[in-house]
Order: structure tokens, then C-alpha cells, then sequence
């Protein structure tokens, strides 16, 4: 009779732990993959940048394979709501209005904004308090990415300022240099290495100080995932507090940048 | 998502109907005139005019006219002298490169409706206005021109529809157009079914107001016809 029931018991667990490795076999993970030094591919065809090492050293920590998928920035969060991933990793801001939407864990880098335009323009668009000044930007054109916070920022605080939509940050690089917009908002540190410190040199340069409102830009950068998944979404928020406090997350920055883009507070909670 | 967040959107896509019948409007005169100056190069019967038509013809037929716009407006720049010309005030403008990106595209297709209606004219007529004395370039602008206008009509009013559509194409390129606008409020609101079934609806309204005026045209241009 013992016996009997310690093998149905036996069967029981077996089951159970086969059933808990098939659901933790492999996550997807959605990212734009064009978004150096985030997310991009090398010339070698190999994934890389901050987002990707980060990805990996949760993967590690959780003891689950990603699997990555490369996805347009506007469809982003249609596509994770589609199934077509199970997370996001992808530079992607934590808003309220994306929380609406889909779950997010806690922050893994900062999120600022900057303006780029060329040298010498002296158009003063911002006071001594690093507010802008609505006035000084008329008849400027300025590219941002639809969908983008910076494009949510324009909206709120400089309502009037004419707007070009890209799709992509490249377009975007492009018509920066063909002077078809006079001055594009994005991510400094991205400006910096892909342009600024590059083809840009000596011709382009920040117009604005760096401009730091949580309403607009978010608490930060966070992996986004469906509703519905808390257990998953509080191991990986573990996860990067873990690679917050061994340091890993200076690490993967100091790899691009000469500073850290994370925040040591995040490690607490 | 509720009924009054989709208006909210018909509304606000709507601010993008002067964009989109802009590029109609405008692309459908300016490729209208370059059909004609093809299809007159065609006909003339000289190989030095007539080839330089048909090659066109080949080139704009036979790519894909996204990237026709994309060759206009991201290839096009890369070369100084581009940049340096008179011709960079249209080119800078997104508006203006999807202007002469439809244009240059609409103007092949609509030459080779007009060519068929011009073949269709009967030859008859063309002999008994001979037979009167009357010119070539006359008979070709009193005889055969209303004749094979009557007789593209139809064809043309689906090319017009067919470029209403191809103005969402314009949305690639940073142009606000009723497409433009769908795409950035699915953006903002992560709702692409809703927002994106709204705007279809939207052009299939205006695509039926099109092709009303058009089959209204065809029986006033046809009052004669008619037995």
C-alpha cells in the first residue's frame, strides 16, 4: 500500500517538474535590434549593446533561454500584446500610459532626453532654469520618433513646435544631415557614440541641456511584459536588482560609455 | 475602447484630409500632363521620341512606387549637387518629394489609358476629317482628343482611386496625412484594430464619393450616346 502511493507520488512530482520545465524552456524577446548601442547588430550578424547584455545576464539569473526577435519601434507594444514575444527589452521607458497597456519591472537605466542640431546656430531655446522657450522655436522643424516620449514631451510643453514622425532612428540621422529638419530629439548617450563622436563631429552638437522629467520620460528603462505574468515580472525585477548590487549593470555601461546609466537606489525595495 | 475614443480619432484623422487630396489633387494634374506629353511622344511616330516615352514607361511601371519614394527622398540628397540646386526647395519638403514621387509614377500609368483610348477612336473619322481638310493637330485636339476622353474615362477614374490609396504611402516619409495621423494615434493609444478599421472606413467613403462623381461624369461626357 505504501508503496502504491509513494509511486503515485512519485508520478505526481515527475509530472509536475516536467510540466515546470517546458514552461520555463525559453522566452521571447522583442527588440528593435537597430537601436545601437541598446539593442543592434554587429557586422557579424551577432546581437549586442546594453539592452542585449542586460537580457542575458537576467537569462542567466532566472536560468531561462531567451530567444530574440526583432521588431519595428511602433509596433512594439502590439506585437507583445499579439504574443508574437513574451517580453520586451528594448530601451522601452516605463510611462503611465504604457502601464495602461502592458506591465513593466523595476528600472534598469535612465531615461533623458537631449536636443542635436548643428553647431553655431545659437537659437537659445531654453532659460537659466533649463525651461524651454516657446518663443525661440518658431519655424524650426524637429524630428522625433512617433510613439517616442520625447514626442509626448514636445506635445505637452512646446504644443506649437512643427513636428517630423519617423519611424526609425536612422531616417531620422538622415534628415538631420540633409538639413531637412534643423534639429532632432533623442537619447544622448545614443547621439553621442553613433553620431556625435562619428559623422557628426565637429558638425553637430547638443542644443538643450539634458532635460530629466520622470512625467514624461518615465522613472526609466524597464522590460515590459503582458499583464497577468507578476511571478515572472517580480523574478526578472529581482533579477536586475541582483546585477544592479554585483555591479554588472556599471559593467555593460562602462563598455559604451564613461559613465554609469543606472541609478544605485534601484538595487533597494 | 469606447465608441467616443474612435471618434475622437475619425476627428482627428480627418485634419489629414488636406494633405491626402492635396497629393491627389496636385499629383493627378502634374501626371496628367506628363501622360499626355508621353503619350503624344509615343504617337508621333518618330523612334527618337516614342523610345524615351516607352522606357519610362518601363522604369515606373516596373518598381514598386515605395521605393520610387524612397529613392526620391533618401537617395536623392546624398549628392550635393542635389542639395545645391533649385530643385532642393521641392526636394526638402516630404511633401513635395511624395508630390513628385506620385506624380512621376501616375503620370506613366494614366499615359497608357489615354493611349488606349486614342487608339480606339475610329479611324473612319479621323479619314472623313482628312477628306474636309482639316489639319493633324486639329483633328487630333477636335476629333480624336473628346473621343478618347470619353473613352479613358473609366480606366482614369480607377487610376484615381488606385492613387488615393497610393497617398498613404506618404505616411513613410514624415508626412501627416490621414494615415500618418492613424499610425501615430495607435502610437499613443496601443489600439491598431479599432483605429486602423476607422481609417478604412474613412477611405472607403471618399473612395465611393470619387467613384459616384466619376460615373456621374461618364453619363453627362455620354448625354449623346445614349440611344
Amino acid at each position: 500500500m505504501k508503496n502504491w502511493k509513494v509511486s503515485v507520488l512519485g508520478l505526481v512530482a515527475t509530472a509536475l517538474l516536467g510540466m515546470n520545465v517546458a514552461v520555463a524552456e525559453t522566452l521571447r524577446v522583442g527588440m528593435e535590434c537597430t537601436y545601437a548601442p541598446f539593442n543592434y547588430k554587429t557586422s557579424e550578424g551577432e546581437l549586442a549593446g546594453y539592452d542585449v547584455d542586460v537580457a542575458k545576464g537576467v537569462s542567466e539569473i532566472i536560468g531561462v533561454d531567451f530567444e530574440y526577435v526583432c521588431q519595428e519601434w511602433d509596433g512594439m507594444i502590439p506585437a507583445l500584446l499579439a504574443n508574437k514575444f513574451d517580453l520586451i527589452i528594448a530601451s522601452m521607458s516605463i510611462t503611465e500610459k504604457r502601464m495602461e497597456q502592458i506591465d513593466f519591472s523595476s528600472p534598469y537605466r535612465v531615461s533623458i532626453g537631449r536636443l542635436v542640431g548643428p553647431v553655431g546656430k545659437n537659437w537659445n531655446l531654453f532659460d537659466a532654469d533649463d525651461h524651454p522657450i516657446a518663443g525661440n522655436f518658431k519655424g524650426l522643424r524637429v524630428g522625433v520618433e512617433r510613439a517616442s516620449t520625447y514626442f509626448e514631451w514636445f506635445k505637452a510643453n512646446l504644443p506649437d513646435v512643427e513636428l517630423a514622425l519617423y519611424d526609425g532612428n536612422e531616417p531620422m540621422y538622415l534628415d538631420l544631415k540633409n538639413g531637412r529638419v534643423d534639429m532632432i530629439m533623442t537619447n544622448p548617450m545614443k547621439a553621442h557614440l553613433s553620431f556625435l563622436s562619428g559623422d557628426g563631429k565637429g558638425k553637430y552638437e547638443f542644443v538643450s541641456p539634458a532635460i530629466n522629467e520622470p512625467k514624461y520620460f518615465g522613472p526609466g528603462v524597464g522590460v515590459g511584459l503582458r499583464k497577468g505574468n507578476d511571478e515572472l515580472r517580480d523574478k526578472i525585477s529581482a533579477a536586475l536588482r541582483q546585477l544592479n548590487r554585483e555591479g554588472k549593470l556599471e559593467e555593460y555601461a562602462l563598455k559604451i560609455f564613461p559613465f554609469p546609466i543606472h541609478d544605485d537606489a534601484w538595487a533597494q525595495e | 475602447m469606447s465608441v467616443g475614443i474612435i471618434m475622437d480619432a475619425i476627428l482627428r484623422m480627418l485634419h489629414g484630409i488636406g494633405i491626402t487630396f492635396g497629393l491627389l489633387g496636385l499629383s493627378l494634374a502634374i501626371g496628367s500632363i506628363i501622360a499626355v506629353l508621353l503619350l503624344l511622344m509615343r504617337i508621333s511616330g518618330r523612334w527618337w521620341l516614342s523610345w524615351p516615352a516607352q522606357l519610362y514607361f518601363y522604369i515606373f511601371r516596373g518598381t514598386p512606387i515605395l521605393v520610387q519614394i524612397f529613392i526620391i527622398y533618401y537617395g536623392l540628397p546624398q549628392f550635393d549637387w542635389i542639395r545645391d540646386s533649385m530643385f532642393w526647395s521641392v526636394l526638402r519638403d516630404p511633401f513635395g518629394c511624395a508630390i513628385v514621387a506620385l506624380s512621376l509614377n501616375v503620370g506613366a500609368y494614366v499615359s497608357e489609358i489615354f493611349r488606349g483610348g486614342v487608339l480606339s477612336v475610329d479611324k473612319g473619322l479621323l479619314e472623313a476629317g482628312a477628306a474636309l481638310g482639316i489639319s493633324t493637330p486639329q483633328r487630333f485636339i477636335y476629333i480624336t482628343a473628346p473621343l478618347a476622353i470619353r473613352i479613358s474615362l473609366p480606366a482614369y477614374g480607377n487610376e484615381i482611386i488606385s492613387l488615393l490609396k497610393s497617398t498613404a504611402l506618404a505616411s513613410t516619409i514624415t508626412l501627416a496625412d490621414m494615415t500618418g495621423i492613424a499610425r501615430t494615434i495607435v502610437a499613443e493609444t496601443f489600439a491598431p484594430y479599432q483605429i486602423f478599421i476607422s481609417l478604412a472606413l474613412i477611405y472607403v467613403t471618399f473612395t465611393w464619393i470619387i467613384q459616384r462623381t466619376i460615373r456621374w461624369t461618364e453619363g453627362y461626357l455620354g448625354r449623346f450616346t445614349i440611344r
